[in-house]
């Protein structure tokens, strides 16, 4: 998650074709590669389709300090394999299922503005659920500030040491809870200067 | 482990179209109860909360595949109904990143909100029996855990048919046709179909791995809490004194 203040750095700041590229334009080419993951299930198809994302990867020149994070789901998919019996054809589907789905999704946040993909969801989804995306997109931000801060603090409380778990397990909690109770402030006092400027729980976009 | 993991395109149409739909009605009823005056207050720690679930799932225990979920203590701090509205954007920037498809959002959001809504009635109904702290916090996460694992097993069940479809996918269907361990499938498939998708297996694997997880979330959510009442316990919103 630490990459993430990354990602959001790559999309603003990074130039190319795939960039430049109108936000609605990605999305519509993000809902067809979800419709290509969701019917086909032939390995070779779902192969190839995973290689033009991967082209469009590499060629649309993200941060490779990115792409490590397309391989996180599938500490978790390794588990469903199990459903079957190990059987390669079934591994393999789920597979690629899982890094189509997740090399899009990166591709299109990495090249694209979250404000940007904010304001064509705010147009058929309820502002509500607009505003707390995009305050919890700005609040994971703030946490990971308070993160660091808190790490250091973490440290001289003895950190994370594994010969003293309960000790460890303490510090974590308390690192938790910090994190908490100070990120709550920080999103106070942000949603306060929002109220001030003219914020009516609904989020105006450029062009609006 | 209550969050499923799936990717998009292995769990039926069906299954997944009616998880949207129970999230639309679920979000429907649940927003006749949000007070217009007390969600705009309530906004901010809404995406205070949902960001710490967010950053709490990318915080992985390889060994145990598990990662903390916090929504009980989510559900605690924001109520039965805005914790809907904190999973279902949780899930759809999980989603944005990968964790767990895009066509599995509305199940998901709907395992992770009756977590949350289980354990903030059952935090509330042992505070209320043990005026402890610790024990209603502890078997609040303990329990709701327990339930939304029970129904992602359910969920991840009633898609059996559509996994052997799949598994059987390598037989002549499909763009190209896919050779490899065909003499085996062929031989597995007269075996009989319902051998071919193994939930006990994974049931056996899945649950002592997410008893683990439990145990750990508990205890993690215990020493939060707790943190969180020394300094700031109007966010709890208890009544009475805890030991």
């Amino acid at each position: 998650m630490i990459q993430l203040s990354y990602l959001d750095y790559s999309a603003v700041e990074r130039k190319s074709f795939l960039h430049r590229f109108s936000p609605r334009a990605k999305l519509a080419g993000m809902g067809l590669v979800l419709l290509g993951i969701v019917t086909l299930r032939s390995v070779p198809a779902l192969f190839a389709l995973y290689v033009i994302l991967l082209l469009l990867f590499f060629l649309s020149r993200v941060p490779m300090k990115i792409f490590p994070l397309t391989f996180y789901p599938l500490i978790f998919a390794v588990l469903f394999i199990f459903i079957s019996r190990f059987q390669i054809h079934f591994i393999l589907l789920v597979f690629l299922k899982v890094l189509c789905g997740s090399t899009g999704v990166v591709l299109l946040l990495a090249t694209t503005p979250y404000p940007s993909i904010f304001s064509i969801l705010g147009r058929f989804l309820p502002s509500l659920f607009v505003v707390a995306l995009f305050l919890t997109y700005r609040s994971i931000f703030i946490l990971l500030n308070v993160l660091e801060e808190t790490q250091h603090a973490l440290y001289f409380r003895g950190g994370i040491q594994w010969r003293h778990p309960w000790r460890s397990l303490i510090n974590i909690s308390n690192a938790f809870g910090h994190l908490i109770i100070k990120g709550i402030d920080a999103s106070e006092k942000m949603y306060e200067s929002m109220v001030l400027r003219g914020f009516e729980n609904k989020i105006h976009y450029r062009g609006d | 482990m209550s969050h499923i993991h799936l990717p998009d395109g292995v769990l039926p149409v069906w299954l997944w179209v009616a998880g949207f739909i129970g999230a639309i009605l679920a979000g429907v009823i649940l927003s006749k109860f949000y007070k217009r005056e007390d969600l705009s207050k309530r906004l901010p720690l809404l995406g205070m909360m949902a960001a710490a679930m967010v950053l709490g799932a990318s915080v992985e225990i390889v060994p145990i595949a598990y990662h903390v979920n916090l929504t009980v203590i989510s559900g605690i701090l924001l109520g039965p109904s805005l914790i809907f509205l904190a999973t279902l954007v949780v899930n759809v920037i999980l989603a944005l990143f990968g964790h767990g498809g895009i066509t599995v959002i509305g199940l998901n959001t709907l395992t992770l909100s009756l977590e949350g809504v289980l354990g903030y009635f059952v935090f509330h109904l042992f505070w209320r029996i043990f005026k402890k702290l610790s024990i209603a916090i502890f078997l609040a996460t303990f329990l709701a855990l327990f339930a939304s694992t029970l129904s992602m097993i359910g969920v991840v069940s009633l898609g059996t048919s559509h996994y052997e479809e799949l598994i059987h996918q390598g037989e002549g269907r499909g763009v190209f046709e896919f050779k490899l361990l065909k003499e085996k499938e062929d031989h597995q498939k007269r075996e009989g179909a319902e051998e071919e998708v193994n939930l006990k297996r994974f049931i056996t694997i899945l649950l002592p791995l997410s008893f683990l997880g439990w145990l750990l979330e508990g205890v993690i959510t215990l020493f939060i809490v707790r943190y969180i009442h020394r300094l700031r316990p109007d966010l709890l919103r208890l009544g009475g004194k805890p030991s």
